[in-house]
């Protein structure tokens, strides 16, 4: 969702060079100097969609051959009635063909027909702000009518396919997140899909290695006077206790220094469930002697609150609640010591069920 | 062309699309607060607020009330110079397309669609 598919990227530019191509090309029209800044705006934005769908049509044409046909005729569709402003029936047959789209979209990433990705998104927001140009009434407008149906038809379509969209691509990129999106943030390194048997031994070492020079954190006061610490609330299932001085000198996946703790906030006290290796710098994946067993992840898109290791998903639209800012956290792998039937020693996550009954225990 | 400018329209659809990035972005943070983050409790109403006092000010442009003019300006300055910000430094802020469009592109352009003294002309004569 937050990616550009590759294959998409020439509509991002198509989109691009249509601006001045559409600001040029509608000053011929012989009605634009008596159009309103809305329709004429609308009219470029139209443009834009227009290409944008143009500019998709070769890259489908070899898999998906329907969807370049829909894409051709949307095209054309937009690029005509952003050229026919003057029509009569210009805003309902805008508008009717924008909802469409925008829930047309919506649906091929629904059932998964197409991924939700950045030029699909801009697409959108360009489309219900073009939707949003068309129906909003000005004054000194050459035909006053319909008005009010005008003013009510903007008040829920503009927010409504905005937050549609939104859910919609969340949810979809939740439920089906590509090979390399363990699950919302957390990109995985690329690696081999397989590991050798070399790969095994490497990564059964590691394990070994660590779960020897971790053990005496099981108790947590050791751990204190090691330098680690809790960040964020302890009401949390499990926390991360986090070594300042370990952090700063970026030992990478040195066993007896590992950069964090793992522990399970249970009634007893801290359980400690496993180590953190963590690199110093966002983008830069460390060591990887395990292949696809040891593959580092780094979370991305993480809106972190101003107090304690509180954290929201940044929305589809990249904003995140106020007062908290966007980052991403540099790569880091986990070393569970405790049994993690759900994904094994090295997963990006402990299973939840495996926390619960060691608090229970 | 009509003697009316219908830029603060134009500003009033911008301005309602981000009261709705905002009202979004207010609501994910509860699901968070549920799992025991109380504090983003406090951020998701904060943002929530922020949504309603841009939907007030988006009414307010679309009325040609001065007073909102220059306060949808000032907001529109500090989204502009914090989100730079984030982008500028070495934080792994999200840089993609949208992003960029819904914190950098469309404050921008409510900005210049409100300035210059023509705009303060168009508000104090309405």
């Amino acid at each position: 969702m937050f990616s550009i598919n590759p294959e998409h990227a020439i509509g991002l530019f198509a989109g691009l060079l249509a601006i001045p191509i559409a600001l040029i090309a509608l000053r011929f029209h012989p009605a634009w100097s008596r159009a309103t800044g809305t329709v004429r705006m609308a009219s470029v934005l139209m443009i834009v969609t227009g290409a944008v769908h143009f500019a998709l049509i070769p890259h489908h044409l070899n898999h998906d051959p329907l969807t370049s046909v829909l894409f051709f005729f949307n095209g054309a569709a937009f690029i005509g009635l952003a050229a026919m402003f003057t029509w009569r029936w210009w805003r309902l047959a805008s508008s009717a063909l924008i909802v469409m789209t925008v829930f047309g979209y919506l649906l091929y990433v629904a059932v998964g027909l197409e991924g939700p990705d950045q030029v699909g998104l801009a697409t959108k927001l360009v489309e219900v702000t073009a939707l949003g140009l068309v129906l909003i009434p000005v004054r000194g407008e050459p035909r006053r009518s319909r008005r009010t149906l005008r003013w009510t038809s903007l008040a829920l379509a503009v927010p409504m396919l905005t937050v549609v969209g939104g859910v919609t691509l969340w949810i979809a990129d939740l439920a089906r997140p590509d090979a390399r999106h363990v699950h919302a943030g957390a990109l995985l390194q690329a690696t081999a899909t397989v590991a050798t048997p070399e790969q095994w031994d490497a990564a059964n070492q590691l394990y070994r290695q660590t779960k020897e020079a971790i053990l005496p954190y099981e108790d947590w006061h050791k751990a204190y006077a090691a330098g680690y610490r809790p960040g964020g609330p302890s009401n949390m299932p499990s926390t991360h206790w986090m070594n300042a001085a370990y952090v700063k000198a970026g030992y990478v996946m040195d066993p007896q220094r590992p950069q964090g703790l793992v522990y399970a906030n249970t009634k007893h006290g801290p359980v400690l469930l496993g180590a953190m290796f963590q690199m110093q710098h966002i983008g830069q994946f460390g060591p990887d002697p395990g292949g696809p067993i040891t593959a580092w992840h780094q979370h991305e898109n993480i809106c972190f609150g101003p107090i304690g290791f509180e954290f929201s998903f940044m929305t589809p639209y990249g904003i995140c609640p106020i007062g908290s800012i966007d980052i991403s956290a540099s790569p880091m792998l986990h070393v569970w010591i405790v049994d993690n039937p759900q994904g094994g020693p090295f997963a990006v996550d402990i299973d939840p069920a495996v926390v619960k009954a060691i608090d229970k225990a | 062309m009509n003697n009316q400018t219908s830029r603060p329209e134009i500003a009033f659809v911008l301005l309602l699309m981000q009261a709705t990035f905002w009202m979004i972005a207010g609501l994910s943070a509860f699901p968070f607060a549920l799992a025991g983050e109380f504090f983003m409790i406090t951020l998701g109403l904060l943002s929530l607020v922020l949504a309603g006092v841009v939907l007030l000010l988006a009414l307010g442009v679309v009325m040609r009330n001065q007073r909102a003019r220059t306060w949808a300006i000032r907001l529109e300055w500090l989204t502009v110079v914090g989100s730079l910000l984030l982008v500028a430094l070495p934080i792994g802020a999200n840089h993609g397309p949208v992003s960029l469009m819904v914190n950098i592109v469309l404050p921008a352009a409510v900005i210049w669609l409100l300035r210059g003294k023509k705009m303060k002309a168009a508000f104090a004569t309405a």
